[in-house]
């Protein structure tokens, strides 16, 4: 199962971070494939394209904020987390998609 | 490269257009209903044209912030933003229009978009994007707009209104055709400012000819290019076309900016267009002894026009200039394209 998500916390410099780096490592070890772009202060990092976004079965938005090019994920399957839920339990929010 | 600055000024000109043509609809509905006298519209009588007026003229002073703002948004992402905004906003204290505009959002861009690429140890990243890029390149940016453009346009409007004078005792014809020109060349910018205020300082003289040339050159730029969207409904997107149409109620009303979108983002081939068909409605009306009695342009004054037959036809030849121009120049690449591949094709 192929994962991408997207995190983006309203000041944009340090949870979005957070949210990334919890997602990434927690997927790592679920030995879930994942992809995360980073919508913060300094704009979009580690950007989604199309080839990522075309092999993903599933996008999460773990965001606080309206999302910056929103529109490359119509027709994928979305799951809507807060910034803080990212941080606090990536493990539940996983478990849910791949399990 | 060229085609990387054509994105960011595009960028810009999208999130642009709807000020301009929020803008440019309520100061026309307001001037449209108010009463044309000697010192232009007349807003005594009518407090709510006032307040349309002034609602549109808010909107219409956010329009150089925002495409400087998002030009640099375009360059360098969401930091590009503050210098951007800034940079735009005193563009329009120094008086520099939307090329002033458009300097400023792209200085603002590359500033950040270089300091970006500046590796800096991990714990100064947070402060990054809130306190260091915005407060550097603001500075940077405020800088140049005020002192390194500010100044010079401030001389360079004194020069060229000494300029105009003294041509004022000369050959008329030729100074209509200039002042055609100015008019278009930058529609609310230092130059088309410059040419503006000689025409109406000359009416104080008693002289309303100089107006009158000005006032069919400031409807053609929208007018014009409002019809090209008209007339050449393949080469023009869809926002572009409702920018069109905006441009075309802002021309009625004598509002040169509604021309702004399209030059900003296609300046090399519209701007000269503008000027062109600008000149040719000016030159047109002083030829014809166009009078124009109040400080205002457009087909909105003629009321107050004397020789109202000539200064129609001028407009329509500046108009009809302009559209026919500018559709031409779009389609000069397809036509160069399609010459290639039928030269592949046969051989």
């Amino acid at each position: 199962m192929k994962i991408v998500a997207v995190t983006a916390c309203p000041t944009g410099i340090a949870h979005t971070y957070m949210a990334a780096e919890r997602l990434e490592k927690t997927a790592k070890k679920m030995g879930l494939d994942i992809k995360v772009e980073t919508q913060g202060a300094m704009g979009i990092e580690n950007e989604l394209d199309q080839e990522d976004i075309a092999h993903a079965d599933v996008v999460i938005f773990a965001a606080d904020i309206a999302l910056q090019k929103r529109e490359r994920f119509d027709g994928l399957k979305i799951v809507e987390v807060s910034v803080r839920e990212a941080i606090k339990n990536p493990e539940g929010i996983l478990q849910k998609i791949a399990g | 490269m060229v085609k990387k600055l054509k994105q960011y000024l595009l960028s810009g000109v999208s999130y642009a257009i709807p000020f301009v043509a929020c803008g440019g609809i309520l100061i026309a509905f307001a001037i449209a209903f108010a009463p044309m006298t000697d010192k232009g519209p007349d807003f005594s009588g009518s407090p709510f044209l006032k307040l349309i007026l002034d609602i549109g003229v808010t909107a219409f002073s956010l329009l150089v912030p925002v495409l400087a703002g998002y030009i640099s948004f375009g360059i360098a992402d969401r930091p590009g933003l503050v210098p951007g905004f800034v940079g735009g906003y005193i563009a329009n204290q120094v008086g520099a229009g939307f090329l002033g505009g458009i300097v400023a959002g792209l200085i603002a861009g590359f500033i950040v978009y270089w300091i970006k690429k500046i590796k800096l140890p991990v714990y100064l990243k947070p402060i990054m994007p809130i306190l260091i890029i915005p407060v550097i390149s603001s500075l940077v940016v405020g800088f140049i707009m005020f002192n390194v453009i500010g100044q010079p346009i401030k001389e360079l409007m004194n020069v060229m209104s000494a300029w105009l004078k003294s041509m004022g005792a000369g050959n008329q014809i030729l100074l209509a055709f200039i002042l055609g020109s100015m008019i278009a060349f930058d529609m609310g910018g230092p130059v088309n400012k410059v040419a503006f205020f000689f025409g109406a300082a000359m009416i104080k003289e008693g002289n309303f000819s100089i107006m009158g040339a000005c006032a069919a050159a400031i409807c053609i730029p929208p007018l014009g290019l409002g019809l090209a969207t008209l007339l050449g409904r393949k080469l023009w997107g869809q926002q572009e076309k409702e920018a069109g149409l905006a441009a075309l109620a802002m021309g009625m009303i004598g509002i040169t900016e509604g021309a702004i979108p399209f030059a900003a983002a296609d300046p090399l081939r519209v701007i000269p267009t503008i000027m062109i068909g600008s000149s040719v409605g000016s030159t047109i009306a002083m030829l014809g002894g166009v009078g124009d009695h109040a400080p205002h342009g457009g087909p909105i004054v003629l009321p107050v026009i004397d020789n109202r037959i000539v200064y129609i036809l001028a407009i329509l030849a500046g108009t009809l200039t302009v559209a026919f121009l500018i559709n031409g120049l779009k389609k000069w690449p397809i036509r160069k394209k399609n010459e290639t591949k039928q030269a592949h094709e046969i051989s």
